[in-house]
């Protein structure tokens, strides 16, 4: 997509409200992400963050409003047509694929490209072993840029916690997404992991928007352009990092929850 | 730890057919060799290792249970057998053929309530399936020939294969390889496509809905159609299996087809390996030969097949086998035999 000087938007959350039962899980939550945008959702916790991902990502309908992707031309997706779409979402955990190698894991998130049909398959049809090897080869570029090639064989249950992440991450990345949705991408991480990760997703700007739920401040802020600040099911602040910090409706639900 | 994993691009579809012909080669060699009973007895374990492989595929690959693989082989059977009484001179692969598609329709009609289930509620909706097949073919006699069941001339060998054979029973041997021969070819050409979709994006799209189905949505899988694909081709893999039992036995009856031998079918792929073609084999080799072990455990024993114990025996012989193999081996005679494998080759690395 070429530049223009009105920038189309990734995702355009507008309006959206979800009910479960008597509970509003979400009010009127509108938020968006611009092109190479890397936007951040934070909250306390039950503020709705995730249900406002699974909203996104076609989990949960909305019980008003709408999202919409208008750099993709798509909204309302299924989760099965994300992918398609350009898409990418990773889980909280890392939900990675238990009984394939990490390669084939990888290899795994290039599912929804085109080729490669089931006849193919059934008949062996040269086009099909083609893209198998072209396919493996990919996910082993991928896995050799976040340095964990030599992960490929092993299974997600015998690698580190951390490796397993990224494992998530490059699978996610050889959907070749526009819009790659990071679900607590730093829980469970050590220092060191803590800033190649966040190096590696300023990366991957150059390429996509990322939108991130985060609960670790110290991750989030230097991170992204911009915040969207969930209490209560509610948007209650959005803003630069900087402007966050000193707003006093975010710092009075997080020291209320706090305390 | 640092050495770049080297990995194994799989088999080209060239080599895949070439190492399937080899194979073949050399079981229709070994079947020049067999009597003709033995010959007789590796007709039915090619067919039933055939359904395996489907199953296999369906719990394996895909993750879900089905009890149901007998009923589809029943539909595959009748379908040859209500078409074979009606066009005698059909050649054997269009009949095989309208066997397996039967079998897949059965199955997309199964599939169509069942993949909304999970677990013990699809096994349970695959089990109602195997119970209402018998009784089906019992309530419409004009179609089914009811309890009796019907008969259809079987595979019998042309003329210049049984020329190859002379001296006393000759007819007899030439139709029981002929038989061997033929359920051989189609296994293989059945394998062989079983091959290819293991190693296909289809065969990864099963594994991904059974490992963790949330993720696999995420990366484009669209879970209902590939629960659906698994359970159509499974069925058609019983249909062409049950249709190939028919014509080796010519004749098909209700009460083959019920829940016993669907019991049987997951037994003996246990027993082989889940998931694997090389357990599917071991499997059907296994159905083959059950007798034998039976008779064996008799004469040893000295049970009479005649006592009501006696005449169990088969069933409660699987179930101990079962029950081993679940504690001792639960990757199956292929997983056991894999794992011997790699601690030969440990100890031989060591010294």
């Amino acid at each position: 997509m070429t530049e223009t000087t009105q920038p189309i938007l990734t995702l355009d959350v507008e309006g959206v409200s979800v009910r479960f039962g008597g509970l509003l899980a979400l009010s009127d939550v509108s938020f968006s992400v611009a092109a190479n945008e890397i936007v951040g959702l934070i909250g306390p916790n039950g503020a709705g963050k995730t249900t406002a991902f699974n909203v996104v990502c076609g989990f949960l309908a909305p019980s008003s409003g709408s999202v919409r992707f208008p750099a993709l031309n798509a909204e309302n997706l299924g989760p099965s047509q994300l992918a398609k779409a350009g898409i990418a979402r990773t889980l909280q955990g890392v939900g990675l694929f238990d009984h394939l190698t990490v390669v084939e894991n990888v290899m795994a998130g290039a599912q929804s490209r085109p080729g490669g049909g089931f006849l193919a398959g059934l008949f062996g049809l040269p086009v099909s072993s083609r893209r198998e090897r072209a396919l493996l080869g990919e996910a082993m570029t991928e896995l050799d840029r976040l340095g964990i090639s030599s992960f490929a064989k092993a299974l997600p249950g015998g690698i580190p916690y951390g490796i397993a992440k990224k494992v998530a991450v490059a699978r996610a990345l050889m959907g070749r997404p526009r819009l790659l949705m990071l679900d607590e991408p730093a829980s469970g991480l050590d220092e060191s992991e803590l800033s190649e990760f966040a190096q590696l997703i300023t990366q991957l700007r150059e390429t996509m928007s990322v939108l991130l739920v985060e609960h670790n401040m110290d991750f989030v802020m230097p991170l992204v352009d911009r915040l969207v600040v969930l209490d209560f099911g509610q948007v209650i602040a959005s803003g630069t990092p900087d402007e966050i910090g000193t707003n006093e409706a975010v710092l009075a639900a997080y020291l209320g929850v706090d305390q | 730890m640092k050495k770049l994993a080297t990995l194994r691009s799989s088999m080209p579809t060239s080599a895949r057919l070439l190492f399937t012909l080899l194979l073949t080669i050399v079981a229709l060699g070994i079947t020049f060799s067999l009597t003709a009973l033995d010959d007789s007895k590796l007709a039915g374990g090619a067919a039933i290792a055939i359904v395996i492989v489907g199953l296999s595929w369906l719990i394996g690959w895909s993750g879900q249970v089905s009890l149901g693989n007998s009923g589809f082989m029943a539909i595959g059977a009748y379908a040859t057998a209500i078409w074979a009484n009606h066009h005698a001179t059909t050649p054997v692969v269009f009949t095989l053929l309208l066997a397996t598609i039967c079998g897949a329709a059965g199955g997309l009609v199964l599939a169509l309530p069942s993949t909304r289930l999970r677990g013990p509620y699809l096994a349970g909706m695959t089990l109602a399936f195997s119970f209402a097949i018998t009784p089906l073919a019992l309530n419409f006699p004009s179609v089914t020939g009811g309890s009796g069941g019907l008969f259809l001339n079987f595979l019998s060998a042309p003329k210049w294969f049984a020329n190859l054979f002379s001296g006393s029973q000759a007819l007899i041997r030439a139709n029981a390889q002929w038989s061997a021969d033929v359920a051989i070819v189609v296994a293989a050409v059945a394998f062989f496509f079983m091959a290819n979709l293991f190693h296909s994006r289809t065969g990864r799209a099963m594994r991904l809905i059974r490992d963790n189905d949330v993720a696999a949505e995420l990366t484009g899988v669209n879970l209902q159609r590939t629960r659906t694909l698994a359970f159509v081709i499974s069925a058609a893999y019983a249909g062409l299996g049950g249709s190939l039992l028919t014509l080796l036995t010519g004749s098909v009856s209700p009460q083959t087809y019920s829940l016993p031998l669907s019991i049987l079918l997951l037994t003996l792929m246990v027993l082989g390996g889940i998931g694997t073609l090389s357990g599917a084999v071991l499997g059907g080799l296994i159905y083959s030969y059950s007798d034998n072990l039976v008779s064996l455990i008799n004469k040893v024993t000295g049970i009479s097949s005649a006592s009501t114990f006696g005449a169990n025996l088969k069933g409660i012989v699987f179930g101990v086998l079962l029950i081993l193999t679940m504690l001792l081996a639960p990757r199956g005679l292929v997983g056991m035999g894999g794992r011997l494998l790699s601690l030969v080759k440990r100890r031989s690395a060591e010294s």
